[in-house]
């Protein structure tokens, strides 16, 4: 049903819009936290960003993230219009931070397809009673005054004028009986766009809205919940609210002014008797009373009051005001609206590259096809019909030369959309140090260091988790108490340092602690332990080895299980994520100052030169810059251990061979050193020399995941289809040499 | 996609309709699993090992330019492996998010059961270990039909 598509196409929006909101607030709250104070600009995003989320999950009916961001939006807006001195920092940032998590974790269980089910009333009566706290601490200081309400100010300086008002002929229904100091009327007209459908529920949200802060209230039309009709009189004649609250203009006008389609919204503040006589007449309008715009078109001075026909009142000063300022909130979340429709983050103003997003099937379906396209432009190129002799091709290949310029330029215009910064994934870790330094009472700095390096989309999915657990580890683990941070004579704040850099064709990331670090004694007595290596042989692990056993399923050296690591689950599955990727990790530690933590991971899983290599029937692809030469080896330059293990000499130099029939135990392929061929590889300055059959040719070939019902097979990074169809595997150097 | 965790698409059962099968030989026997689960039926064709791996699985094939795996039913059943010739086919079978290529002897009809038809399938202590992969045994006039549990036939034993 159509129907359905775009609830979830809405569904799917609103997911996305407010997961980046809550996302840039995280940040903008983490910055308050770091400068101890939330400056205006500040307070004013964080309000918009409320505001939004408590409107479209208003829409969405997911009440209790509604109820949240409410409440969050009240004490953002409480902030802004008051100053209020010697804030609670830290408590507001906690509350703040309960309401996030709240709220993204109903988003993710709506993801996941579950129901927003959440219990909001601890944390609600949380918020509502910081909000009076707030008050409270305003009200006990000398308070400044408060900003005038224009109507305060402009009654004392000018007469109203006003011509006595026409009522209908019947009795008044209304009579005004709640009054009391604080009491305000307004007047309030709706316009909504012309092209706007069901305004008559976007009017009714207003409705909803005003109800909580009314005293007294009607509006026009009235039936709009009942009769679709009223849609199109709204659209006409505008959507009519006459209220009484104590409320300001300003936050009536907040709180009116949340849906699309609105046009323009005027606001007129009426005196007690004016709201009676609206209250009382047919459709809410009095003839003497007008807003603002409506006079403004009407050409009438603004400056003098003067009398003037029956029709064409002059406005009150006041209500120019009123009106004025009826405009200017009307803007922003306007704006903002629509930009986040667009799936642009709301405008903070500073940053104007407009963005927009793109279903991530399309991206990968582009990405396909590109592939498709560089194998298929091989193949065209070396098509067997083109080796006729005698051909005079040097037109054709000037041609195919253009052509396969413009294949390399969209294969790497192509791949370099799916490239996102890994600023998202990195700032995501000031929330978890945070967190940690809170529970764990340490002091601990993250230190961020090229976060703008570009990774695959892919890649950053993936990477998130991984990331985390480490910086997880180095809070928990790594970085000592402060006290003992003191004795060992380090400063008593603890560093962790997350950079990203492009090294050697790959993505070097960096998790690194000026902790304690690790201790080999501590490893191998638990390896011992667990029965991993045997008594006595502690002498044959050499230093990167000791500590890559840590990442040994059910290993950890802590004697007890925190709420946060310990359970030695945390780090195999960290390295199974990072595999899944085609990457690896490397663990280095210095006893007593600190552990580094390198992720290594290749810049896209797409296309790269290879050349493709036979052991009897089955191809392999390994990647050409791995490739340092081949060499065809004589039975004597071959060396034979005592235990199985072959070298080969180079020129001096000792290399370990691998035959890939034996490793993969081919039923086919040459036995004799003799009858095949060796391939130098490298990787990270190690080499390793790969017997096989022959070398078939080089080919660009895209990079492929083996589907993932096939387990993971040593020694292999991916599967791709040669110019002639078939599959190749691709050999995966690093593992090569490391097995 | 994590290991084997995610997927199982119950068969729908509607009460009182007929579901339909795909249903093929499998060394005498006539086996079937639901038609939804079927993406396409494809001719034998050249097979890409893949070392180090199940005796089940024998490989990949090029679909079209997407890579997918496929497996032997029958030596996944356990049975003696027989000369694929030109009336083996590969069912592509869609089961969760995966696609997979199994290959049979030979392609039979697809069949409608109602859910009375259909009798559950005798227990594995009972019957041969096969049992486990059945979701259920159907019934077409005197003809029976070995209805499959694609998940167990796919993941059971393989991924825990």
């Amino acid at each position: 049903m159509s129907d359905n598509n775009i609830t979830e196409g809405m569904l799917d929006m609103f997911l996305f819009e407010s997961e980046q909101m809550l996302e840039q607030m995280e940040e903008v709250t983490l910055l308050c936290e770091k400068q101890n104070d939330f400056d205006s600009d500040s307070v004013n995003e964080m309000f918009r960003f409320m505001h939004t989320i408590k409107g479209s999950s208003g829409i969405m009916m997911l009440n209790n993230i509604m109820t949240v961001s409410h409440r969050l939006e009240d004490i953002f807006g409480y902030m802004r219009e008051n100053e209020v001195e010697n804030l609670p920092v830290t408590e507001l940032i906690g509350y703040i931070f309960e309401g996030f998590d709240f709220i993204s974790g109903e988003l993710e269980k709506i993801k996941s397809g579950g129901e927003a089910d959440g219990d909001e009333t601890q944390l609600v009566e949380d918020l509502e009673n910081f909000y009076e706290k707030l008050k409270r601490i305003k009200d006990g200081l000398e308070e400044e005054p408060e900003v005038p309400e224009p109507v305060e100010s402009m009654e004392a300086e000018q007469p109203k004028v006003k011509e006595p008002a026409t009522v209908d002929g019947q009795a008044p229904a209304f009579e005004l009986v709640n009054i009391g100091e604080g009491s305000k009327f307004f007047l309030i007209r709706i316009q909504y766009r012309k092209e706007t459908e069901m305004a008559n529920l976007k009017a009714y949200s207003a409705v909803f809205e005003l109800q909580n802060i009314a005293i007294d209230m009607r509006y026009e039309p009235a039936t709009i919940t009942e009769d679709e009709g009223t849609s199109a009189t709204i659209i006409e004649k505008g959507f009519w609210i006459a209220i009484h609250t104590i409320n300001s203009e300003g936050e009536v006008m907040s709180l009116v002014d949340h849906s699309a389609g609105v046009s323009h919204i005027d606001i007129l503040e009426l005196t007690p008797s004016e709201f009676t006589e609206c209250m009382n007449s047919a459709d809410l309008q009095v003839p003497t009373l007008h807003f603002d715009r409506d006079v403004m078109e009407g050409m009438v001075q603004e400056e003098e009051h003067k009398e003037m026909k029956a029709d064409e009142i002059e406005k009150k000063p006041k209500s120019k005001k009123a009106a004025a300022k009826g405009q200017t909130p009307k803007a922003k979340p306007v704006g903002n609206a629509n930009a986040a429709k667009n799936g642009k983050p709301a405008a903070t103003g500073a940053s104007h590259q407009s963005f927009i997003s793109v279903n991530v099937e399309k991206m990968d379906m582009l990405m396909d096809l590109i592939g498709e396209l560089v194998i298929a432009e091989s193949v065209v190129l070396q098509n067997q019909d083109l080796k006729v002799p005698g051909l005079d091709l040097t037109n054709f290949n000037q041609q195919a030369a253009q052509m396969t310029k413009l294949t390399s330029e969209l294969q790497e215009a192509i791949m370099s959309i799916r490239m996102m910064p890994l600023t998202n994934v990195f700032q995501k870790m000031n929330r978890v140090v945070y967190d940690m330094t809170k529970k764990l009472d340490k002091d601990i700095d993250l230190e961020i260091i090229g976060e703008g390096t570009e990774v695959d989309k892919n890649i950053i999915e993936h990477i998130s988790d991984p990331l985390m657990h480490m910086i997880r580890n180095a809070a928990d683990h790594g970085i000592e108490t402060r006290e003992e941070r003191e004795q060992a004579g380090k400063p008593a704040k603890g560093t962790i340092t997350l950079e990203a850099k492009n090294e050697g064709g790959k993505v070097w990331i960096i998790v690194k602690d000026d902790g304690k670090g690790l201790s080999r004694k501590g490893i191998l007595k638990k390896a011992r332990e667990k029965g991993l290596i045997e008594k006595g042989m502690e002498k044959d692990y050499t230093g990167k080895d000791v500590y890559s056993m840590i990442t040994l399923p059910g290993f950890s050296t802590n004697t007890e299980v925190t709420e946060f690591s310990g359970r030695g689950v945390g780090m195999d599955v960290v390295m199974r994520n990072i595999q899944s990727i085609g990457g690896s990790l490397d663990i280095d530690s210095d006893e007593g100052f600190g552990s580094t933590m390198t992720l290594k991971i290749p810049l896209t899983l797409a296309i790269i030169d290879g050349i493709i290599l036979a052991v009897g029937s089955s191809n392999y692809v390994v990647a050409t810059e791995d490739v340092k030469e081949f060499v065809g080896i004589k039975k004597e330059q071959l060396i034979v251990e005592p235990d199985g293990s072959e070298f080969i000499m180079l020129r001096g130099e000792c290399y370990p061979v691998l035959r890939l029939k034996k490793y993969y135990n081919l039923g086919f392929g040459h036995d004799d050193i003799e009858e095949g061929i060796v391939t130098l590889l490298e990787y990270e300055e190690r080499f390793i020399a790969v017997f096989v059959d022959e070398l078939i040719g080089e080919q660009e070939i895209v990079v492929k995941p083996i589907p993932n019902y096939i387990k993971k097979v040593k020694g292999l990074s991916g599967c791709t289809q040669l110019g002639d169809g078939s599959i190749s595997l691709i050999l995966d150097t690093g593992s090569l040499i490391n097995s | 996609m994590s290991e084997g965790t995610t997927l199982v698409n119950e068969e729908v059962v509607v009460e009182g309709e007929l579901n339909k099968y795909m249903t093929f030989l499998c060394d005498g026997d006539y086996y079937g699993f639901g038609i939804s689960h079927v993406t396409e039926i494809t001719a034998m064709q050249p097979i890409t090992e893949v070392p180090e791996t199940e005796h089940f699985i024998k490989g990949l094939i090029n679909l079209r330019g997407k890579i997918i795996p496929v497996i032997d039913v029958r030596a996944r059943l356990g049975k003696d492996l027989a000369e694929y010739n030109d009336r083996t086919c590969i069912i592509v079978a869609t089961v969760g998010e995966e696609m997979i290529g199994l290959i049979v002897d030979e392609i039979a009809e697809v069949v409608s059961l109602a859910p009375k038809d259909i009798v559950d399938p005798p227990s594995t202590d009972l019957g041969s270990q096969n049992n486990r992969f059945l979701s259920g045994i159907g019934k077409v006039g005197s003809q029976v039909k070995l209805l499959l549990d694609l998940n167990n036939l796919l993941y059971y034993g393989y991924y825990e």
